[in-house]
Order: structure tokens, then sequence, then C-alpha cells
């Protein structure tokens, strides 16, 4: 595969996560916010195998392949696993209505876009245009778990963000090591995990939201 | 081959000790797993400091490496670990009698600490800033299970809150790792063997892009700097310093904070070679101003005792990134002190207050009286730890104050100054009211008035030999190993 191509993809497919991102905050339900994610790791993964092709660094496959297994699978099905378990209503109740927070996330992709635009020759070294989209997709995500007070949506806004740094990860020159790489994945699947044990916890002693907890101030 | 042997043993082995923990069910039999665990932890982290000292830095394949300034972060984590184990001898006799921690999930505890220990020793040995993120996510899942590990409601919202904006807090970090690789890779026109290592990027840092640099500094300061406690992205902080069990507040104030401090302060290196001192030491002042002055309002209106030492560290995280963002040798110099004085001081207070706080079965301290009466060394001993974290001589913390006060003149930032000196002024008058009305005076009947157990007490004398110790004498290898950390920051 051409370099030149590959970079068109890449863009092509930044495109998507920055969408699949929007829907995330876009929606008022929390399957879809979880299925959203899932596709937004699928992208990411087809992002990694594009960059396999294009270097012939056969580590991204392999990173491609785990990001298959463990975003799009794994992390979601445990996620929908828990809103079973714990039978909680699935309206995503937000802090800031979804329209404001829609336009706010427009202005922070025009910031990471201007913010990218202003570096020298570095940019050279990742393609296309996954700088900006890393850092759109990973404020987002922020934005996503500021915005909405449900512990399952929070953890959807992490997922989000993290494969924002993953996707800059991979076009930055070759990726980082492949051992770095999987040691990273392992701590975001034992993170996730943790989360879900509180959540559960905090549900069967006191049945609300461990995220609408509000007892420590001051 | 033999030093590079042992950077490998000293995280493997807690390791070790917390998953044999998990098949021993005896609480005597885990208790002495805990002190030989951890005793072998300061004899590794003394062993690779001789080392060090004698030969200059070690590394192990790339991944680990120890110089100065790993040496001085490690001997910190052994000490607090020997001594948070002495001290947990009797702290778990009083949480078992008043039935907070079940017998059967004794086991669990035991290992999780262990385990965070070990990520806490691997954030400080990795060379590679991937293995350095690693860890540092590692503790956050380690020590948010014990924050929530009590099981009450307060309890998991705090470990809630600690492992969601830490996580993402660090997701920052990682962030701003990739960009600094990115440009590291640029530079080298490649991806080179060890292109990710702090070591070869601190080489070539001064031809690193300055654009990208600044930006991956940036997202490290957020980053870790949510993880260190810096305002305004402390937020967790008091909830989880105040909501975990004792030991683990003593671990997470002394030690864990620092290794996120560490984590700053060699990409700190690396941003100063590229595009000049002046940006990340501004970054480091703004962050420091901000936490002392947001800490103090806090400290003065609250009532209850953990929350009120989690705000301190707020407090003295700030003062650290303040002699940091000083600079200059003084300044550094004065910020690696503190780490080591603030990390003995925060952890003794911790344990003396966990000890109150089981007497008195509150941690309010309008209820706490007359504790000098009831409890004399511990009384003692409080009184003498808050006198030190508010700076007054002959304690270590007013030495290393000293040193980035003096570090703010000889920079002339007079108004940064003039703001740190009125606040911390402030801190002191409110620190020494609320516990001086907790030492003295009389308690009420119904105070637990046990004797106070020797053993335990060891712990806490170790920590205050240190404390007075560094106030009047540094110990010329320690003063050794200072100079030659602030010599790999400032060059």
């Amino acid at each position: 595969m051409s370099v030149a191509l590959a970079t068109r993809l890449i863009d092509v497919l930044g495109a998507l996560l920055l969408f699949s991102t929007l829907l995330i905050l876009a929606s008022g339900q929390l399957f879809r916010a979880i299925y959203a994610v899932a596709v937004q790791s699928v992208f990411l993964a087809i992002a990694g195998a594009v960059l396999g092709a294009a270097t012939g660094n056969p580590d991204l496959w392999v990173i491609a392949g785990i990001t298959i297994i463990v975003k799009a699978v794994l992390l979601p099905w445990l996620l929908i696993w828990v809103v079973r378990r714990i039978q909680i209503s699935r309206e995503i109740e937000p802090v800031i209505p979804i329209n404001a927070t829609l336009a706010l996330a427009a202005g922070i992709v025009v910031l990471a876009f201007r913010l990218s635009a202003s570096l020298g020759p570095v940019r050279q070294a990742i393609t296309g245009n996954a700088l900006p989209v890393g850092i759109a997709v990973i404020l987002l995500g922020v934005l996503v778990m500021a915005s909405r007070r449900k512990a399952l949506v929070q953890m959807v806004g992490l997922f989000a963000t993290e494969n924002g740094i993953f996707f800059t990860a991979m076009a930055v020159s070759q990726g980082m090591p492949l051992i770095i790489e999987i040691g990273i994945i392992l701590d975001v699947v034992l993170g996730a995990l943790v989360m879900g044990i509180l959540v559960l916890r905090v549900r069967s002693s006191v049945d609300t939201d461990i995220a609408d907890l509000e007892n420590l101030r001051g | 081959m033999m030093t590079s042997g042992l950077l490998w043993l000293t995280p493997l082995l807690p390791l070790a000790v917390g998953l044999a923990m998990l098949l021993v069910r005896d609480r005597r039999v885990l208790t002495a797993l805990d002190l030989v665990g951890s005793l072998t932890v300061l004899g590794l982290t003394l062993a690779i400091a001789g080392r060090v000292v004698r030969g200059g830095p070690v590394s192990a394949l790339g991944v680990f490496r120890a110089d100065h300034l790993t040496v001085l972060f490690l001997l910190l984590i052994g000490l607090l670990a020997v001594a948070v184990s002495v001290a947990t001898v009797g702290w778990m006799r009083q949480e078992l009698a008043r039935g907070q921690m079940r017998a059967e999930r004794l086991r669990y505890y035991y290992a999780l600490v262990h385990g965070f220990v070990a990520t806490m020793l691997v954030t400080v040995l990795a060379d590679n800033l991937g293995i350095l993120w690693i860890a540092m996510e590692g503790t956050t899942i380690t020590s948010a299970l014990l924050v929530g590990f009590h099981g009450d409601k307060h309890g998991l919202e705090a470990a809630w809150k600690y492992i969601i904006v830490t996580t993402i807090g660090i997701s920052f970090g990682l962030f701003g790792t990739v960009l600094v690789y990115g440009a590291a890779a640029h530079a080298q026109g490649g991806v080179l063997a060890g292109a990710m290592n702090w070591s070869s990027i601190v080489a070539i840092a001064p031809r690193l892009d300055p654009g990208i640099i600044r930006i991956g500094f940036i997202f490290v300061m957020v980053g870790y700097g949510t993880k260190a406690g810096l305002a305004p992205v402390h937020m967790w902080l008091p909830d989880a310093h105040s909501q975990a069990p004792t030991p683990v507040s003593a671990l997470l104030s002394g030690a864990l904070i620092k290794c996120a401090l560490f984590g700053i302060i060699r990409f700190h290196t690396i941003a100063r070679a590229a595009c000049g001192p002046q940006f990340s030491q501004g970054l480091l002042l703004t962050f420091g101003l901000v936490s002392v002055v947001v800490a103090t309002p806090f400290i003065l209106a609250q009532y209850d005792l953990k929350r009120l030492l989690g705000y301190s560290s707020v407090e003295h995280v700030g003062i650290i990134a303040l002699g940091l963002g000083f600079g200059g040798r003084l300044g550094t110099y004065g910020a690696l002190l503190h780490v080591i004085n603030h990390g003995v001081t925060k952890a003794l207070v911790f344990l003396v207050a966990g000890d109150a706080i089981g007497r008195y079965g509150t941690r309010d301290m309008r209820v706490i009286r007359g504790l000098l009466g009831i409890a004399p060394m511990a009384g003692t001993l409080l009184l003498m730890g808050v006198f030190a974290l508010a700076g007054t001589p002959p304690f270590s913390i007013f030495i290393s104050e000293l040193m980035v006060i003096r570090a703010g003149i000889a920079a002339g930032r007079y108004v940064i100054l003039a703001v740190f000196l009125c606040m911390v002024v402030t801190i002191f008058a409110g620190f020494i009211h609320r516990v001086g009305q907790m030492v003295f005076g009389t308690a009420d009947a119904s105070v637990g008035r046990e004797p106070e157990a020797r053993l335990p007490m060891l712990g806490l004398l170790l920590l205050v030999a240190a404390m007075l110790l560094f106030g009047v004498y540094l110990p010329a290898g320690l003063d050794r190993v200072l100079a030659h950390a602030t010599e790999i920051i400032v060059g």
C-alpha cells in the first residue's frame, strides 16, 4: 500500500472516529453509547491494519487484532453485562443539555485542528491528521465523562478517550513498541474490571448509581 | 549483571510476597509476611542505593534504570513500607476489635498493599516511559481497591471518584508520552532501539521539536499532576485519602503522590532541554501556587481530621512544584528534600491520626479532645508531626521550605513568594488551633483508654527519627544523592 493511499485512509478513518465520538455524546440511551464506542473501536482496529500494511510493521497487525477482541467485543460486552445485572434505567440523564454539549464539542474539534496546525515539521512524523483527531477525541471523551452523571457512561467516555490516544500512538512513526501497547491494554482491561466491581458493590449495598453518590464534600 | 538482577528483583519480590499472601489465612503468618516483605524491600532499595552511590547509574536491559533520582524515591518507598507495616500491626488489632475489618478478608488487604508497593517501585525504576505509565496506572488499580476496601458507601464513592478521575488524568499523561516519543522518533529519523527510554530521549533532547514537546509536557503535567494531587485537578485526593484505611492513606500521601511527581520530573528534564527552562518551570510554578492557594481555605474550614491531612498534602505537593518551578540548584535540591521530608512526616501524622480516630471512633476534630491524657505517646507524636507539617523548626520540613523560599528570592519571584508566605502563615495558624484542641483538654469517659502498644510505636518512632534528624543534620550520603539528583534535573 502506498503512503499517499494510507494517509488518505487514515484521514477517512479519523473522520469516522470523530463521528462515532459525537454519536456517543449525542446518544440519550445507554446501549446506544456502548454500541457507538464498540464501532469506534472497530474503526481504530482498521486504522491499525491500514498502518500495518503501509509500514510493513507486523506489530500493528497484532495491535489491530487485540483492539478488535478487547475493545470492540470484550469491554462493550462487560458494560452490557453490568447494565443487565444491575437493571438501571437506560436513559442517560445529562448534566448539561445534549445540544449544548454538541456545541461545545464543535468548538473542541476546531480548537484541536488549530492547535496542531501551529506545529512545525514534526507533523511529518505523524500520519495524516491523526494528531488533531487524537486530541479532539481525547477531549470529547472527557466531555462525555464530565457531562453525564452515570457510572457506565463515564466508562464509555474513558474508553473513547483511550481510543483517541491509541489512534495517535499508532500513527506516530511506527507505533509504540508492541510490549508497551499490550501492557497499556492490560491496564485498561484491569481498570475496567475494578470499575465494574465498584459499580456492582454500590448497587448491591445502597441501590444507586455510584456516580450519583455525593456525600463527600468540602 | 548482579546489579541489573537487583533492579528486577526489587519490584518482583513484593509481588511474589503479595501473591503468596493470597494462600495464607492465618493472621499471624500474614503479619509476619507483611513485616518480612517490607523489610526486604527496604533492604533491596538500600542495596541499589549503595551501588548507585558507589558506581553511578545502573540499568537493566533498557527497561529499568536506577540513577540518583530513582534512589531518592526508592528509599522513601522502602522506609515508608517498613514503617507502615510495623504500624499496621497495632492498627489491625484496633480495626478487628471494632469490627471494621473482617478476618477472612485480611489476606486480600495485605496482598493488595504489597501489590501496590510493587507497582510504585516499578514507577520509579522504569527507564522506558511507557513502562512508567503502565506502572502508574497499576498503582491506581491496586490502590482504588484498597480505598474502597471497607465497602461502605463513603469508601466506595471515594474509590470511584479516585479511579475515574486519576484514570482519565493519567490517560492525558499517556498522550503526552506518545507525543514526546513521536518527537524523539522524528529527531532520530526512525524508531531506534530504546526510542521510548528516558535516558536516550534526554540525550537527544536539545534536538527535539520544541512545539510538540510543549504540547506533550502540558498533557503530562495535567495527567501526572492529577495523580500527584496538584490543584485544580486534585478533586479525588481529599476523598481518597480520608476514606482509605489509615495505613493506605499514609502510603498514598507519603509515597504515591511523590511517584507521580517523579513522572513529572522525568518529563521536566526533557522539556527543559528541548524548549528551555522557562516553559516547564512556569507551568510548575502555576500549578504549585494554585495548589497552595486552593488548599488553604479547605484546611481552615475542615473538621474531618483525615480530610485536613489530605488538603495539607495538596499544599505540600504545591510547595514541591514551586521549588521545581523556581528552579536553580537550590530550588530543585529543596524540592527533592521536601519530597522525602513531607513523605516521612505525612505518613507519621496519618498513622498517629488513625490511632486517635480508632480510640474516639470519629474523625470529627470537634469531638476528639484530650488525646494527650489518654494516649501520651500518640498525643505527643501528633503534636510534633503537626508542628512539623506547619513548617516549624527544628523539624525537617522547615529546612526544605526555607530552601524553596530562598530559591524564590534568588529567582526574583517576589509576588509568588508573597502569596505563598501569606498562605503558609494562615495554614500554620489554622493547623495549630485545630490540633491543639484535639491534644489538650480532657477526654470523655466513653473514649477507649487501652494502653498504647509498644511494637507498632516502633514504626512511628522510625519516622520521627528521620523527621528530627533531617531537621538538624543531613547525612553526607543523602546529601550526595540529593546533589547528584539535582544535577540530573538542572544539568
